[in-house]
């Protein structure tokens, strides 16, 4: 909307801009402001009114299900419960008979989860004890009040209603206008309803229940209250993780002094950090750690949610902890949940672990994997709002190769279309986008173009005509298409939660349809929460239509059906051969599957770099690996010595893009001197030159849905110093990286995790010890990264314009021995961007160090490919001195050169030669 | 046989040289004169000379692998014979992306590069020659902008010397004139005064005084009565009413007859003040009186010549100082050494960039209008309350002069 009023108005609007800065939190509710979380919140613990009726039950091989019944109105809910293959306990709850279907989350689960069999071990009339497979896992399902404990041996993991919180809002009809006696007598006829309602007359009529306002908005509410919310108890567990997105610590906070963790996503417009707030995207899934077990909490419900957390620990001093573990203090930690929503059902999912790794393997089997990216997505991104016009793009990209750095693509927000209009082009601007492509398509280079879901409502727009006389909108309350204002002005937004509005939108992409499009062009869907300028907290009013739903059912599902469909579309448009690559602003369980998700709109500040790390790792942890901040933030302009430190930290992490707001100072890579222009290069040539790697992590996480980046505590489970750390991370097993995220900072201090390990300075190649904290001092070209003893990583030294460039280049593999001088990797190998790889169509092998013998062996025996890539050099560091190396091929046997530096224990073995998908071994003597 | 020798010696040396070492200048040759081994140039390394090109990186500063990609500080040499000669970094050698034009850079790559050196170095040549070209025609024209910018100097120096002259001789008939209005009113205050004093002579007053008694006689008896003052005087701001029969008396002296010598002492000296009397018909009984005097009537229009002429000559004055001013103004501004931009001065420039129109007077203003209507100053003029300033890029063009434009877009800051 800032960009038609030309260059002077702007200046003015930055200067105004400038003076109001952060979120304005009256914006966005509190939970006192939502109607149903203060009801809900309200409930209080040890008087929970649900009864199990234990003569309901039914047992079948795979499903048990049981009626609950509210006391205080006899209402029946009808409980399901499921063992699911992979130590899964699923737990649905719906109302027996509700007045109209409840809302149940669609397209989520990868497939119906297959289940195991449940068996019988003992019942009388407190309760139900069934099997819960080979593991001496029970549930126990107790009757008055009702609740579900899961028990391991003598172990407790999970309860659930243990404090009594389950509310269970069931549909009813509506009272104050509705007071036609004879119509409540008909209802008596049964008797089960003449009970329920004279219990119900009894019930009040709470403000907020069959309408509710917030600001200027008058939320209408015509099926009344329907919040459904259960508590959860966690014993000897201290560690929450999870929920997001909340620009807040790795480690969830207790919110019993304040508002619960909101999920609900939101257009925030400079957001605030250290706060439960919402923001764009929804991942309603927590992990719980402690020493001995982690386990998963996925709560399946697509509706405003809010997560109460709180601990028995969380007010103690360590001297307090200590005391209790001195006196053995019966009381165990334990953390408290209770999650509440304001419509469908309860479903959830009890990922029992007993690992981090099964944890993540047990969610992957629900909701799936991380989408295998094209490796060039992998690489720099260069983004800004905005690259005026195709001269402007082609100097930039000029200028990346005048100072040789590297970058794999370009992109271009909002301004590019032609007002607005999705899959249009500015008939000025880029008035040739073809010959651009084309022009970035002759080194080897890509472009992402915005394709936002707000349309702009004109006739004269073929998008809206098309989606306007399909009737594909999503509709008011009063049945006309929704209207709400975003960056094109008056806008329609397409119900994305139709397969057929998805399928012709993915049909949008195709080649023919999308004019100015070519292979090299990709996308990027913002504003999906959706963004409604006009409307309540930014987004669509909850009364708004989806077919039979309502928008409050399915909000937090807007984003990923656009996602969904957008790389449904990439897919289509080349048959189905090549790999799509979609960015994401909003999200939801099961984004992953489709693509890349960044932080949104952040600012230039430290504390913004800072928050990358956890904001990012929360993400990993529940499922999505591909994620990133817009590096040197959006909002503002980032000092010199900020923008250099968010490149180093950036290069590390998975989404390596810079963004920048229309309003402030041009900052390509070199607009900064010559000196911040080679620390910036020197950053990004680091993260080609660990392409291998990080393409391997995320043929990893596609392949197990083990996260890229990870929290340290995830490999080093049993070690609790890790259990808070969110300034340092690990990629996959064997990189730790400590970013640089302090202002002027002269050093850092990382905590090296793992009593028995080593760790080696990527740098230097200086190897220090595990199970410290190790003060590095730095200077503006330090990036602490470490590699762990005991693996092997396979690099491409040979730095090219963009990764295909160095399609074919040959690898150097750097083993780094452990203390028992063995070490471990993997190197995986494909064309890069098709999905042939589903075709077995790739190389996989597996290195190993030991007894002084590296060798190389097939990972995959039925898979084929061929590369042009050899390995170019071995640098094995905590090696000792040879006196001969000697290779082994298939073609025979040769010696090789090598060089040995005795003060670093550093042996470098020169040109091997040997074909990088070939076996082979190199023995040292 | 000496012949032979030297020979031989040339066509081993033809030998040595030809055996070619990939992606150097020949001014680098001298270090990879082939002997067993290769000193890396920075000195830090000694390699057998098979690993000079071998596709590994052994010298620190890549400068054993000219020709490969090997080292990420290297550098390639292309040729590229026809062309200018440049060096890439390493890293674009064999990566599928024709950088040299004489493809050197692509010898093992799967794309196959066309030699365009040849091509490129006649597209240079031409565009050489007609720089050359534009350049002597630039500078042709620029001479030219020059002669004609002297000359238009030239012209306005000569302009301003010339009003200064004329302002000079304004000045000197300025003066002049003021003297000459000022002897003028002087003269006509003289003549009013003897006219009223009366020493102008006694003749001229008596025959005005009975000439003015006979006029009120009407009856010619020698005295003037009270129907004759009503019959012929009048008040001066009311000259239609006739005066009643007190008036008449009051001003006959409260008798009802005049004579002469009791008129020339009394009612003349009233009549000839004209403050509140005078006589029927006549314009202004005593000026009319007086203005029907000749000398009176030629000092006056006298003086009043000489007020519209100095009114003339102080206006022609003004209007060339102002003229001088400008000049100055004009000519105090920098139009280059040579006075090559001053035919810029007065023109007007218009430039379309997406929405928005700008306008461009050199030595004067710019500003935007969108197409909505709105127009911003983006500098020049005055009086403004923040101040812009534009940036404006010149290139210049041998265009004729009505062909040239702003070739810029103009940017705003």
């Amino acid at each position: 909307m800032l960009a038609g009023m030309g260059p002077v108005l702007l200046v003015w609007l930055a200067v105004c801009l400038g003076g109001t800065w952060a979120v304005d939190k009256g914006n966005f509710k509190t939970c006192e402001q939502s109607a149903f979380c203060k009801r809900q919140r309200a409930i209080k613990p040890g008087e929970s009114p649900y009864r199990a009726l234990l003569e309901t039950m039914e047992l079948t091989n795979t499903r048990l299900t049981l009626q609950l019944i509210n006391d205080n109105n006899k209402v029946r809910l009808l409980l399901e419960l499921y063992r699911l293959q992979g130590n899964i306990t699923r737990v649905k709850i719906n109302e027996l008979k509700p007045l109209k279907p409840r809302y149940e989350v669609p397209d989520v689960l990868i497939r119906e989860p297959p289940t195991e069999p449940l068996s019988l071990l003992s019942q009388d009339e407190n309760g139900v004890v069934l099997s819960l497979g080979p593991e001496s896992q029970r549930v126990i399902v107790s009757a008055r009040p009702f609740r579900l404990d899961i028990v391991e041996g003598r172990d407790v993991l999970m309860s659930l209603n243990s404090r009594g919180l389950l509310g269970f809002e069931h549909l009813r009809m509506r009272k104050d206008t509705q007071a036609d006696p004879e119509t409540d007598n008909k209802e008596g006829a049964d008797p089960a309803n003449q009970d329920e309602n004279t219990k119900e007359e009894e019930e009040k009529v709470e403000d907020g229940m069959w309408e509710e306002t917030f600001k200027s908005h008058t939320d209408s509410k015509p099926n009344g209250p329907s919040a459904v919310s259960l508590d959860f108890s966690l014993p000897g567990v201290e560690h929450v993780y999870g929920i997001p997105e909340h620009a807040d610590t790795l480690k969830l906070k207790t919110t019993d002094s304040g508002d619960p963790y909101r999920l609900y996503n939101l257009d925030v417009f400079q957001y605030e950090l250290y706060n439960p707030m919402a923001l764009y995207g929804a991942v309603p899934v927590m992990l719980a750690h402690n020493a001995q077990r982690t386990t998963g909490i996925f709560w399946l419900n697509a509706a405003e949610t809010w997560v109460d957390i709180s601990s028995n620990t969380a007010g103690k001093t360590v001297f307090g902890k200590m005391l209790d573990y001195v006196q053995g203090s019966s009381e165990t930690p334990q953390t408290d949940v209770r999650w509440i929503s304001e419509s469908g059902i309860i479903d959830v999912f009890l990922m029992l672990g007993p690992t981090p790794r099964e944890v993540f393997s047990q969610y992957a089997s629900l909701t799936g994997t991380q989408a295998f990216p094209p490796l060039a997505s992998l690489g720099y991104h260069q983004c800004r709002w905005n690259y005026n016009d195709q001269e402007d793009v082609r100097s930039v990209d000029a200028g990346f190769d005048e100072h040789d750095i590297p970058y794999d693509f370009i992109w271009l927000d909002i301004e590019h279309t032609d007002g607005k209009r999705y899959f249009t082009w500015d008939p000025h601007k880029f008035a040739s986008p073809k010959e651009m492509l084309q022009g970035l398509m002759d080194k080897k280079r890509k472009m992402v173009a915005i394709v936002d879901p707000h349309i702009k409502i004109d006739t004269n727009y073929k998008i809206h005509n098309e989606i306007s006389s399909r009737g594909f909108y999503v509709k008011n309350k009063d049945g006309g298409d929704y209207e709400g204002w975003c960056w094109p002005g008056s806008a329609g937004y397409p119900d994305f939660t139709r397969p057929d509005m998805r399928a012709w939108w993915a049909s949008q992409f195709a080649y023919d349809q999308y004019e100015g499009a070519m292979e090299n062009l990709y996308t990027w869907n913002d504003m999906n929460e959706p963004s409604v300028f006009n409307g309540p907290e930014v987004t669509m009013h909850k009364d708004a239509l989806h077919g039979a739903w309502e928008h409050r059912d399915v909000h937090n599902l807007y984003g990923i059906y656009v996602h969904m469909a957008t790389a449904q579309g990439l897919i289509e448009r080349s048959g189905g051969v090549e790999r799509p690559f979609v960015l994401t602003r909003a999200f939801f369980a099961g984004s992953q599957r489709y693509g890349a998700v960044w932080t949104g709109d952040n600012a230039a500040e430290w504390d913004h770099l800072k928050i990358s790390i956890p904001m990012c790792l929360s993400l990993s942890l529940v499922g999505i690996s591909f994620c990133g901040a817009d590096v040197g933030g959006f909002f503002k302009s980032p000092s010199t010595e900020l923008l250099v430190r968010w490149y180093q930290t950036g290069a590390y992490q998975p989404f390596f893009r810079a963004h920048a707001h229309l309003d402030t100072p041009r900052r390509e890579p070199w607009l900064f001197g010559p000196e911040n222009t080679a620390l910036i290069r020197e950053a990004v040539r680091q993260r080609y030159t660990f392409l291998p790697y990080w393409y391997q992590l995320f043929y990893l996480a596609y392949h197990t849905g083990e996260p890229v980046m990870r929290p340290l505590w995830v490999e080093y489970p049993q070690d609790p110093a890790t259990f808070a750390l969110d300034d340092e991370f690990l990629l996959g097993r064997d990189l730790l990286v400590h970013p640089v995220t302090e202002e002027g900072a002269r050093g850092v201090t990382a905590y090296l995790p793992g009593k028995d390990e080593v760790w080696f300075d990527i740098h230097t190649f200086q190897k220090h010890n595990g199970g410290q904290n190790l003060y590095i001092p730095v200077t503006m070209s330090s990036i602490p990264v470490f590699q762990r003893g005991g693996s092997i990583i396979p690099r491409k030294l040979r730095v090219r314009r963009s990764s295909a460039c160095m399609e074919d280049d040959p690898y150097t593999l750097y083993v780094a021995l452990n203390n028992q001088r063995t070490a471990e990797g993997e190197l995986y190998i494909d064309d890069g961007h098709t999905f042939n790889y589903e075709k077995k169509e790739f190389i996989h092998r597996r290195f190993s160090f030991s007894n002084n013998v590296l060798s190389s062996v097939n990972l995959e025996p039925g898979a084929q490919f061929t590369t042009k890539s050899w390995v170019e050099r071995i640098i094995i560091l905590g090696a000792s001195n040879p006196s001969t190396i000697t290779l082994r091929t298939a073609d025979g046997v040769n010696q090789l050169e090598f060089d040995f530096d005795a003060s670093m224990s550093v042996l470098t073995i020169r040109k091997p030669g040997m074909n990088a998908g070939a076996d082979w071994s190199v023995s040292l003597q | 046989m000496r012949f032979h020798v030297i020979a031989a010696a040339l066509l081993w040396a033809a030998f040595v040289e030809s055996r070619k070492i990939r992606g150097i200048s020949s001014s680098y040759k001298r270090f990879y004169r082939e002997r067993k081994s290769f000193l890396c140039i920075d000195g830090s390394k000694m390699i057998p000379f098979e690993q000079v090109n071998d596709d590994y990186c052994d010298c620190a500063d890549g400068s054993d692998e000219p020709g490969t990609s090997a080292c990420p500080r290297g550098r390639f040499y292309c040729t590229n014979l026809g062309f200018r000669p440049h060096y890439i970094p390493s890293s674009r050698v064999n990566d599928g992306i024709c950088d040299c034009c004489d493809a050197s850079d692509e010898y093992n790559s799967h794309v196959r590069c066309q030699n365009t050196c040849w091509n490129l170095g006649q597209k240079e040549r031409a565009y050489v020659e007609g720089q050359m070209k534009t350049l002597d025609e630039g500078l042709r024209l620029k001479q030219q902008l020059i002669e004609e910018g002297v000359l238009l100097w030239r012209e306005k120096q000569a302009q301003l010397r010339e009003l200064q002259r004329a302002a000079e001789d304004l000045q000197i008939k300025l003066e002049e004139h003021r003297r000459r209005k000022h002897e003028a009113d002087r003269l006509k205050e003289q003549t009013l005064k003897a006219l009223k004093a009366g020493d102008k002579g006694l003749r001229h007053q008596n025959s005005t005084v009975s000439h003015l008694f006979q006029l009120l006689d009407s009856n010619k008896d020698g005295s003037i009565s009270v129907d004759e003052i009503k019959a012929k005087v009048v008040l001066v701001h009311d000259e239609k009413r006739v005066l009643s029969e007190d008036e008449a008396l009051t001003l006959l002296g409260g008798g009802h007859q005049m004579d002469l010598s009791t008129f020339q002492n009394t009612l003349w000296d009233v009549l000839i003040q004209g403050h509140d009397y005078k006589i029927k018909d006549a314009h202004s009984a005593p000026g009319g009186l007086m203005s029907e005097d000749p000398h009176l009537k030629a000092a006056d229009r006298a003086a009043e010549w000489e007020a519209t002429d100095l009114k003339k000559v102080e206006e022609a004055y003004e209007t060339v100082n102002m003229e001088i001013s400008d000049l100055q103004r004009k000519l105090g501004i920098d139009y280059g050494t040579d006075w090559e931009y001053l035919f810029l001065n007065g023109q007007c420039y218009k430039l379309k960039v997406y929405e928005y129109m700008y306008t461009l007077c050199p030595f004067n203003m710019v500003s935007q209008k969108s197409s909505a209507g709105v127009e911003v100053s983006l500098g020049g003029g005055c009086g403004q309350d923040h101040q812009r300033t534009t940036t404006v890029r010149w290139c210049t063009r041998t265009e004729n002069r009505a062909g040239r434009e702003v070739l810029a877009p103009l940017q705003s800051l």
